[in-house]
């Protein structure tokens, strides 16, 4: 069932076409991340929901019902901002029974829902706090808890982690990640760290410049970019250019690059001699030193890896801890990012063989 | 600090020891023309007329018995405290929703706002309470445009009482309510309001419950320069309270200069003084029991 749907809005700010055409479908419980760099649209896009910004055309419903003109504290919703934004005259609990105050619950239920969301967000106990008596951490848990505790029929989060320094960031990509599926609630989150969204959502939308460059789940957007912006936003890539030379079958082609052919996956329907990126993430790439004496077990090991085989030099090696990145130069002068796990027994000079599997590469449009 | 940056290590003197010089500047000028001047007039208060020199030899407290004897001078006192109050009250309700405006617009407009504004303060005092005698007097500007429209037969008394006063001294101190107002408005978030109207409050109960509660410092600020700068202006009662808008600050005049009573005088001024410090007093702690939770 569609708990959110956004219907091909439109949003101009005088000359600036903010949005353009922008249309998500959300199903119920779903946690969609709006991915892109500043600018793109994104946090427009929230306000549009939230409906603090009016879209020019468009509708947006929630469930059945049309919000598009409603006032924002007419929409049900939870909100949840980078800043917390939350109420520095009042205690944690005051700040929990605001909205409760507004919907006219009980005193007694009021207290009952307050302990139980405390609980949820681990902050039993710091109901008579006030928000400056806690770290950041606490104050966006508060700020989650705030906006739970009402039950809206959904929650919008606007870069809430941005604020938080890189361990307890990651710590609460989990968390909310973790109460959201518990409480199975439909999330807006708005992002532009490409690993946070990877992480946390069941759809990504990836904006750039007030439209949609693609919808699809994590794993759709890793593996099946649609564009070299998209490949090149989540997660690193390498492309090689070249022209399709033939279809092998319905998603799998043969493609003529100036390093030779090479065996591809790509979507369906590119026609042959259509210019094509071929993308080939860098962990996807087996490095074997070029002249070294493999063995048999080795090469049999490769099979998966052996589809195809490119060789140049390595030109610089960057030691990151659990792995090295290589960056090696290939014989058409294309520069190729492989990790190299472990230990790293390669020099900057050395010739190297990179393996990959036709399976491991997508094909982008030119 | 800068100072103590760009030469570390004189002689190993302390940050401490450095900024504790650099007050004596303004120290000194609060001596020699604040605590001097009032620490003379103490004096004076406490000394017995005289008619041949400004106070004669004795000590005595008769001035301040007769003064705090004198329902007259408890009349204007009154006066000089509900003119006070009521241009405090009225600049607030006046000031507040021009701060919150400005606050919050973006419009390429604002900066024409922020003129109107000082505006008051671009004027003279003198020319702009001539300004308002032209409009105020009996058969000044809004006198005939209530009788042009029919509304009156006979004019109005809108100058020579306290009305007049009240009306130009809220012209010009209404700048002093709203610039602490909008540093005030502009420092609160516009998230805390976005997340009040999330969780379901409308504009109304948002402004009451988060954006009232939050600029209680702006207010308290403006309010207290607006109610001491009333309660001791001098120029604008003079010039349009006649007799029956005559303020405290006039009657001191009155007392120093057309009288030649500077003992008595400076005995009224002191009354005065202790009277807005302890009404300010007083107001500092009901307003700190509003802000008590504000960090």
């Amino acid at each position: 069932m569609t708990a959110l749907t956004i219907d091909r809005i439109n949003k101009r700010y005088g000359n600036l076409h903010i949005l353009k055409d922008i249309s998500i479908p959300i199903a119920q419980g779903e946690f969609v991340s709006l991915l892109g760099p500043s600018g793109c649209g994104k946090t427009t896009t929230l306000r549009c929901i939230a409906g603090f910004e009016r879209p020019d055309s468009g509708r947006i419903l929630f469930g059945v019902r049309d919000v598009t003109h409603a006032l924002p504290e007419q929409r049900d919703i939870g909100m949840v901002f980078q800043s917390y934004a939350l109420f520095p005259h009042m205690t944690v609990a005051e700040n929990l029974s605001f909205g409760l105050e507004v919907r006219k619950v009980s005193v007694a239920d009021r207290q009952r829902r307050i302990a139980e969301v405390l609980a949820m967000v681990r902050l039993e106990g710091y109901d008579k706090r006030y928000p400056r008596e806690l770290s950041g951490g606490q104050q966006q848990r508060v700020a989650l808890a705030r906006a739970l505790v009402i039950e809206p029929s959904v929650l919008l989060l606007d870069e809430p982690l941005a604020n938080l320094d890189a361990t307890l960031r990651d710590e609460m990509r989990f968390f909310i990640r973790d109460l959201q599926q518990r409480v199975g609630i439909t999330s807006i989150y708005v992002t532009h760290d490409q690993a946070e969204a990877m992480v946390m959502s069941d759809k990504i939308v990836v904006m750039s410049a007030g439209t949609i460059s693609q919808f699809g789940s994590p794993r759709e957007i890793y593996e099946r970019p649609v564009s070299q912006s998209v490949a090149g936003f989540i997660g690193r890539s390498n492309t090689i250019s070249g022209k399709i030379a033939e279809a092998l079958g319905q998603d799998s082609y043969k493609v003529e690059t100036p390093c030779g052919s090479i065996g591809t996956t790509g979507p369906a329907g590119l026609a042959k001699g259509a210019e094509v990126k071929i993308m080939i993430r860098p962990e996807n790439i087996r490095t074997l030193r070029h002249d070294a004496g493999i063995s048999r077990q080795q090469r049999a090991g490769e099979a998966g890896h052996g589809d195809n085989a490119l060789t140049g030099a390595v030109v610089n090696s960057i030691y990151q801890g659990s792995a090295n990145q290589l960056a090696v130069k290939l014989g058409s002068g294309d520069r190729i990012v492989v990790d190299v796990g472990g230990r790293n027994p390669l020099d900057v000079g050395e010739q190297v063989t990179l393996r990959f599997a036709a399976r491991d590469t997508w094909l982008l449009a030119s | 600090m800068s100072a103590v940056e760009a030469a570390p290590r004189v002689e190993g003197r302390s940050n401490r020891g450095t900024a504790t010089w650099m007050v004596v500047p303004a120290l000194v000028l609060l001596i020699g023309f604040f605590a001097l001047p009032y620490l003379t007039i103490i004096t004076m208060s406490l000394r017995e007329a005289s008619t041949r020199a400004v106070y004669g030899e004795g000590f005595t407290l008769a001035h301040y018995t007769t003064a705090l004897g004198d329902f007259y001078i408890w009349g204007i006192l009154g006066r000089t405290l509900l003119i006070g109050a009521t241009v405090t009250v009225i600049s607030l309700l006046l000031g507040y929703p021009v701060a919150y405006h400005l606050a919050k617009s973006r419009s390429r407009w604002t900066s024409l706002l922020y003129i109107f504004v000082l505006s008051p303060l671009l004027v003279g005092l003198v020319v702009r309470t001539f300004a308002w005698m032209i409009i105020l007097s009996n058969n000044g500007v809004a006198n005939q445009a209530l009788k042009a429209t029919g509304l009156i037969d006979f004019p109005l008394q809108l100058m020579n009482n306290s009305l007049g006063v009240t009306i130009a001294l809220t012209h010009v101190f209404l700048p002093f309510i709203i610039l602490p107002l909008l540093g005030n408005l502009q420092a609160i978030s516009p998230d805390l309001a976005m997340a009040s109207r999330s969780l379901g409050a409308s504009r109304m109960r948002t402004f009451w419950k988060v954006t009232l509660p939050l600029s209680m410092p702006g207010i308290q600020a403006g309010t207290i320069l607006v109610f001491v700068l009333s309660i001791s202006a001098y120029v604008t009662p003079a010039m349009l309270g006649g007799t029956g808008g005559r303020t405290m600050s006039v009657l001191v005049v009155q007392y120093l200069v057309d009288n030649f009573r500077w003992p008595a005088g400076a005995a009224l001024a002191i009354i005065m003084a202790a009277v807005a410090v302890i009404f300010v007093g007083l107001y500092l702690r009901l307003t700190a029991r509003a802000m008590r939770r504000l960090p």
